[in-house]
């Protein structure tokens, strides 16, 4: 069925390795989809209630959470705009949880290759996040 | 916003993300157009809206895709080096690009969509494939199980640089537009890796999601990623991405979607007009 220069995995011990690896990719993206999902659906939610710069405990209306100690400050008086932002958040912070947890089981694996080219796509995605502006 | 204006931004998103299933496009590509012309939003802020609901979409189909053994997650993981440096340098230049210039290319980009989606109408296997050498030093051949051939289906890759260098260019317009270019991904991997379809498009999904974290975290430091917009318009996409995805298997024949061609046809023109400058009324 297939020629020895295509046959995929020789090693029945690299197959188990690959396939945790699924396992663990599949899980980090699921979770990291619906946790992020469910914190902008309760944002989108309170926001009907009480408007997008409101707040569920009564605080007066404040700023748009644009950098960490607004987001902070935001989610203290659980705004819905803070809320939100915080799932949006989590939602870029997913992808890069799946790339960091790949870079740790290639690590454990021993697989040099892989661990570098994990190690520049993270380097890559945080430079992207915390100093391009 | 008001929440009159959310249900509405929510449903014209969940529009674009059953589209964008059906026609094997991603939402983004729609949801962009929507938004700037229906509700008159800044293309930078459509732009930032998008690239949040393009992880939530792919990331989310990249579950089953993994699970499934279709993605190559070498693959993956080796062209998102390419990607996601594309999407950094995307990102920069959005900030410095005439809009007009979007407009085009956006008009551009679904525009290939569309040649693609008619072109591809037969699904079928390459032929077998010499590894070259960067691939086998890079581990990229592996198999995966077709089902409809009822077999595990071996592969291997090649012409690696030229898929590398193709990766670069599809990451700088995703970062550059907010839009996935899925297009230009599968395009990279089947026709020039010459890997199965079916594993280019999994590995394509897979990518998208890494690729637009990258050029989202700048958008985010920008103020471009407002919650006030993406809230609505991400969770539409996810939702009319997974109704799409559910249509779009109880559906025979595949060559439904392409009824899905005159609307990608009419919103690549209405871009394009929008881009020139002319001041043509297709849509809203």
């Amino acid at each position: 069925m297939s020629g020895p220069a295509t046959t995929p995995h020789a090693d029945p011990s690299a197959q188990a390795q690959t396939d945790e690896l699924r396992l663990v990719v599949a899980r980090v993206l699921l979770v990291g989809v619906a946790l992020s999902a469910a914190l902008v659906l309760a944002g989108l939610l309170a926001s009907l209630a009480v408007g997008w710069n409101g707040s569920l405990v009564g605080a007066a209306p404040g700023g748009d959470p644009t950098d960490v100690g607004a987001l902070a400050e935001g989610l203290r008086n659980l705004r819905p705009q803070a809320i939100a932002q915080l799932g949006l958040l989590t939602l870029i912070l997913t992808p890069m949880t799946r790339v960091a947890a790949s870079l740790v089981l290639f690590a454990i694996e021993r697989d040099r290759t892989y661990v570098v080219v994990s190690a520049i796509v993270l380097a890559i995605l945080l430079t992207g996040l915390l100093v391009i502006r | 916003m008001t929440p009159g204006a959310d249900l509405a931004l929510f449903g014209i998103s969940v529009l674009a993300g059953i589209i964008g299933a059906l026609a094997g496009v991603g939402g983004g590509i729609l949801v962009i157009p929507a938004l700037t012309t229906i509700f008159g939003v800044d293309i930078h802020l459509a732009i930032g809206a998008s690239i949040v609901s393009i992880i939530a979409t792919s990331s989310g189909a990249a579950v089953a895709y993994v699970r499934d053994r279709l993605t190559n997650l070498r693959v993956g993981m080796f062209l998102e080096v390419a990607t996601s440096t594309g999407a950094v340098g995307g990102a920069l230049a959005a900030a410095v690009v005439a809009p007009q210039l979007l407009y085009v290319l956006l008009a551009a980009v679904l525009g290939l969509s569309v040649l693609q989606q008619v072109s591809r109408l037969g699904e079928e296997l390459p032929p077998e494939v010499v590894p070259s050498r960067a691939a086998a030093s890079l581990r990229l051949a592996s198999s995966y199980p077709d089902q409809r051939l009822g077999r595990e289906v071996p592969y291997a890759a090649r012409r690696v640089g030229l898929g590398f260098v193709m990766m670069l260019v599809a990451g700088f317009l995703s970062g550059l537009l907010g839009i996935g270019s899925g297009v230009l991904k599968v395009l990279a991997m089947d026709g020039v890796m010459r890997l199965p379809m079916k594993v280019s498009t999994a590995t394509s999904n897979f990518m998208i999601g890494v690729t637009a974290a990258a050029s989202a975290g700048i958008y985010l430091g920008r103020g471009d990623v407002d919650a006030r917009l993406a809230a609505p318009v991400a969770l539409g996409v996810l939702a009319g991405a997974l109704l799409g995805s559910r249509i779009l298997v109880r559906l025979r024949n595949r060559q439904v979607r392409l009824i899905f061609v005159p609307i990608m046809v009419v919103v690549a023109l209405q871009m394009l007009a929008k881009g020139l400058g002319l001041h043509v009324a297709f849509l809203g």
